[in-house]
């Protein structure tokens, strides 16, 4: 195995728990573990942050949007008063 | 909440109103999320809240009262999509992780800024999140969308937590390649 190879192996274990490390439920000394890659891995590192980025942003940019308008209120509000 | 929801339960239409308000524009992204259009979206609001107060005195809090409502809206969703399309719903994911992390653009990343500006506007990223697959968009709206916990995203969706969590996973990397082939055809 050269070690080019073990990096690879090393970057997809990482890209497998992407998301749990991203949500916080990696065990801590599998979290070290990506934490101690991400250190020397700067593919990873730049990946990780773009992945890290597009999650929150979903939160920030679309979690609040699109409350129901005034018209479709009333009309639920109907639909309810008949049941 | 908790009190409304229990003054709703014992029959308070003013109390359920109240409920209705709370979680109504919720309820309506994520109906708008798994439809994407406002009209079957308005259908799946109604047909949801209709469902809670007839089924409410079944809700026994197990789980969020929150996710309770997005298991009623996902069913009404589906239900719509097969009244419409007369077909049945049926999804593998085919993809393996590596080859989805190459699409969303592993070991070549995009200039920061342009990725981020991207993620910042509301209609690209609701349009990525569109093109998902059905059974990874719902992973993802609600816990990323919605905020709700892996356990409340597993139990809304009938999902073990693993088997949500690889959807999640999976609808993650799959938004972030939608993205750059977005940026891709934008230079």
């Amino acid at each position: 195995m050269t070690s080019e190879h073990a990096v690879r192996l090393e970057c997809a274990d990482v890209l497998a728990v992407l998301s749990d490390y991203l949500d916080g439920e990696l065990a801590p000394e599998q979290r070290a573990a990506v934490e101690a890659h991400l250190a020397t891995c700067g593919r990873c590192t730049r990946f990780g942050g773009e992945f890290g980025a597009v999650v929150t942003a979903l939160r920030r940019t679309l979690g609040s949007t699109s409350d129901v308008s005034p018209e479709t209120g009333e009309r639920l509000a109907l639909a309810l008063r008949t049941k | 909440m908790g009190d409304s929801l229990a003054r709703a339960q014992a029959g308070d239409r003013e109390a359920f109103t109240e409920l209705v308000e709370c979680h109504r524009g919720a309820v309506f992204r994520f109906a708008r999320h798994l439809t994407t259009d406002t009209a079957s979206a308005e259908d799946v609001l109604q047909e949801t809240f209709i469902t809670a107060l007839q089924r409410l005195a079944e809700y026994r809090g197990e789980g969020s009262f929150k996710g309770w409502l997005f298991a009623i809206a996902r069913t009404k969703a589906s239900q719509q999509r097969r009244h419409r399309r007369g077909e049945p719903e049926t999804w593998e994911p085919v993809e393996t992780l590596e080859t989805l992390a190459r699409d969303a653009g592993f070991g070549a990343p995009l200039n920061p800024e342009e990725l981020t500006s991207r993620v910042e506007q509301r209609a690209r990223l609701e349009a990525a999140l569109a093109r998902l697959p059905l059974e990874e968009r719902e992973a993802v709206v609600l816990r990323d969308v919605e905020g709700l916990s892996g356990e409340e995203t597993s139990a809304a969706l009938n999902l073990a937590l693993p088997a949500m969590k690889s959807r999640l996973h999976r609808g993650r990397l799959r938004l972030v390649a939608a993205l750059r082939k977005e940026a891709g055809r934008d230079e």
